[in-house]
């Protein structure tokens, strides 16, 4: 398969050309800015597309399009691409002009759709390549470096090895091997690197998490401590409702018994002195009926005589923890106020100080006078610092000698608190300072009640003596009655009283059960963002794990595959190349080198003699280049046995000197032999050798340009793809 | 198989006489004898590949 001819239709400074070409050597010669590597660059433009439109869209034009023409044993291909739209027209006819195969559709240059898919295999079956970069990196050969430094020259060989025109398998290799080592200290391959990286170190995060306490009780954030003070205030508050409510229940049974006894009072008239006299002796008359009065006031059953006394120390005990509280609180304010010695500030100063004094030195600029001044602020600083810090441990121990003092105080009301709690309890009475406060209040309020309760137990009373008692008591009792007006007021009052203060009672326990609602609801949502929070830092800590490892599997498995596609393409085509290059060079070299190699990281040597191989970097920039083309030719001949497509030359020889060109040439011509080879060229002498070898001449001169579109080009520079 | 590894563009490599042809014809060879786990990881690392040979772009649909 030949290139029989490219027709520029509106392509680059040309419209409307064509350029044909013929089997074997063909020369497009014409001086620099003439087109050659526009003609050159629309063969791949049209069989695969551009991302380079601007370069070839015509100055001024709306359409960029060209036609390629193949020919081959009995059949033509036609391909016709307009380069704006991506439209290709390609058919395939044979000797007769009927249609083989046809193709129109829309294919962009990284199109991957069914259409796409389908052009592309009708192309590798009729040219035998359907990858752009493998087309570059075969068939085209642009001119090369002025001299190639270092690695330049197997990075070359390398990229075209590879099959593309711009990477190199070792970079490649080393990207990845980059980014695995970036995600891990393991190395597979070799001795693990010292370093931890991110993959490592979340593992370890995630292994101390795991030793030193659940996942869910990660503190994630400092909304830890404010849990645990709404849950202390939530433990408090409900002891304190509880004690409310006894006490709101206790309340009202009084309030009850006060009105019961309001009532009872107010439907006497004051005269009724007999009747009044009667029931006094009925309430008074017997034991039984004064324990039944005393529960009805909600004093215990069987008050015992011991009880005043108690209560009196109970309410010192109680006088005593208040007292203590105010120097527990005014101790710890003056610790709080204490100042810390602001060690960090001190330090920094001095590094300042000792800085400034080294750059003194090192500046030799009044380095003795700024040393001596740094030296006496350090110490100044230091030493103003080390004064602080006694001050302060000074204070903090008179501190803690006061709060000791406190604390056996302290103590010492506890345990007086405990031993009357035990003789409450052994007497059968509440212990809890609230039920002694309640029960203090009875006590004073029903002195005179609980008195006749002691005196009717705790004398050994005869009949005579009881009815003279009675009688006795009546007389005081019937006194009292008459009293009734003054003493009904009185427990009016109180009645009052009390129903103001169970109003206010239960205005307050209304507030605090509300505020312990508030705080159910804080540690409810608290815990659920807690909780959310450690199950989101816990989750994302999983992922990322499993991203990393799943990154690091594929990384792994690519770096392996790639390292044993190279071993793999240097056991099966290495050789070959190196014997077609070998054969290629000793022609171009008159014999002189008798082989040409590539080791496995394509870096070329020569054989000098029968035993010394040479690096190509050693040899001259004309031997180099030779070594290139002959490595260029054979990796196509190994790729392409059947040539189906021409070699494409853009001056590569600019640098040969004029014997070993002409030698380069024959190597060229003989190439061309059995296929078709284009060369271009600015070189004039190339023309004359044209003419005696018989190569196809394309001129490329001012008559073949459309100069119309000439202006603001600049494009038609040497062929830049390889 | 998976899609990429079924696609004609991996067909079309797997035919060069080139270092991304080799990778991409034992890749191909692994994959034949590869469980499900093997042979997403084998894709996944073709994919990576290719990408960095600039053979391919993004999706391969």
């Amino acid at each position: 398969m030949i290139l029989r001819s490219v027709e520029l239709e509106s392509f680059g400074r040309f419209r409307g050309q064509s350029v044909e070409f013929r089997r074997g050597m063909n020369l497009v010669i014409g001086p620099n800015e003439a087109g050659k590597s526009t003609i050159a660059e629309a063969v791949p433009a049209v069989l695969f597309g551009t991302n380079r439109l601007e370069k070839f869209k015509p100055w001024g034009r709306n359409t960029c399009s060209a036609v390629l023409f193949f020919e081959g044993q009995k059949r033509t291909i036609q391909i016709k691409r307009n380069l704006i739209t991506d439209e290709v027209e390609l058919i395939e006819k044979d000797d007769l002009y009927h249609v083989l195969s046809q193709f129109s559709g829309k294919v962009p240059l990284r199109g991957r759709n069914a259409i796409c898919r389908e052009y592309r295999a009708l192309l590798e079956s009729l040219l035998g390549v359907a990858d752009e970069s493998l087309f570059l990196a075969t068939y085209f050969f642009g001119h090369q470096p002025q001299e190639w430094r270092g690695d330049e020259l197997a990075q070359k060989l390398r990229t075209l090895v590879s099959g593309t025109a711009e990477a190199d398998y070792a970079e490649i290799l080393d990207s990845l091997l980059d980014e695995h080592f970036q995600l891990t200290r393991k190395n597979p391959w070799g001795r693990d690197k010292q370093r931890d990286r991110e993959y490592d170190e979340l593992c370890r995060q995630m292994v101390e998490q795991g030793e030193a306490e659940p996942l869910e009780s990660v503190p994630v954030s400092a909304g830890a401590d404010h849990l645990a003070d709404i849950k202390e205030q939530i433990e408090r508050l409900s002891c304190e409702l509880e004690n409310d409510q006894q006490e709101h229940e206790k309340g009202l049974r009084y309030i009850d018994h006060i009105r019961h006894q309001v009532a009872e009072t107010s439907e006497k008239p004051v005269s009724k002195t007999v009747e009044r006299k009667q029931e006094t002796r009925n309430r008074s008359g017997s034991k039984p009926d004064l324990a039944c009065q005393l529960a009805a006031a909600g004093l215990p059953h069987n008050p015992p005589r011991e009880l005043p006394g108690l209560l009196t120390e109970a309410a010192e005990v109680r006088q005593e923890f208040a007292e203590l509280q105010h120097p527990f609180s005014v101790l710890n304010d003056r610790e709080k106020k204490i100042p810390e010695v602001p060690w960090l500030t001190l330090c920094a100063l001095v590094a300042v100080l000792i800085a400034g004094i080294a750059v003194a030195w090192w500046q030799s600029f009044q380095s003795l006078w700024i040393s001596l001044g740094g030296g006496i602020s350090c110490a100044m600083l230091l030493g103003w610092g080390g004064w602080h810090h006694n001050v302060r441990k000074k204070a903090l121990a008179e501190s803690r000698q006061e709060r000791t003092r406190l604390e056996q105080k302290k103590q010492a009301a506890q345990k007086r608190q405990a031993e009357l709690s035990e003789r409450c309890e052994s007497l059968g009475l509440p212990s809890s300072a609230v039920d002694l406060v309640r029960l203090q209040k009875l006590v004073t309020a029903h002195r005179e009640l609980l008195e006749n309760f002691w005196n009717q137990g705790g004398l050994a009373v005869t009949d005579s003596d009881a009815c003279k008692d009675m009688s006795d008591r009546e007389g005081e009792e019937a006194t009292k009655v008459i009293d009734a007006p003054s003493g009904s007021a009185e427990v009016k009052q109180e009645l009052a009283e009390l129903e103001v203060l169970m109003a206010d009672f239960e205005v307050e326990f209304k507030q605090k059960q509300r505020h312990l609602q508030d705080l159910h609801q804080q540690l409810k949502e608290l815990s659920a963002d807690r909780q959310s929070c450690v199950i989101n830092t816990g989750a994302a800590l999983h992922q990322r794990k499993q991203e990393l490892e799943e990154r690091i599997s594929v990384l792994r498995k690519a770096i392996n595959l790639l390292v044993g596609a190279v071993d793999e393409f240097s056991r099966s085509h290495l050789t070959r190349l190196n014997q077609e290059a070998s054969k290629l060079f000793r022609k171009m070299s008159d014999g002189r080198y008798p082989a040409l190699k590539l080791d496995e990281n394509m870096v070329p040597s020569v054989q000098v003699d029968d035993r010394r191989w040479v690096p190509a970097e050693h040899l001259s920039k004309g031997t180099v280049d030779a070594i290139y083309v002959a490595l260029r030719i054979a990796l196509a001949k190994v790729r392409d046995d059947g040539r189906s497509l021409p070699l494409m030359l853009d001056d590569p020889f600019v640098h040969l000197d004029q014997k070993r060109l002409a030698t380069t040439l024959n190597l060229i011509d003989l190439a061309a032999a059995d296929g078709q080879l284009i060369l271009f060229s600015h070189n004039l002498e190339l023309g004359k050798r044209a003419a005696r070898e018989r190569w196809h001449v394309i001129p490329l001169d001012g008559d073949t340009i459309d100069t119309s579109s000439m202006e603001g080009e600049g494009h038609a520079g040497q062929l830049h793809l390889l | 198989m998976t899609r990429l590894l079924d696609s004609p563009h991996i067909e079309t490599l797997a035919r060069e006489e080139s270092v991304r042809g080799v990778l991409v014809r034992m890749t191909l060879e692994q994959a034949e004898h590869a469980d499900s786990q093997e042979l997403m990881l084998l894709e996944n690392a073709l994919q990576l590949l290719l990408t960095r040979f600039q053979s391919m772009e993004g999706d391969i649909s």
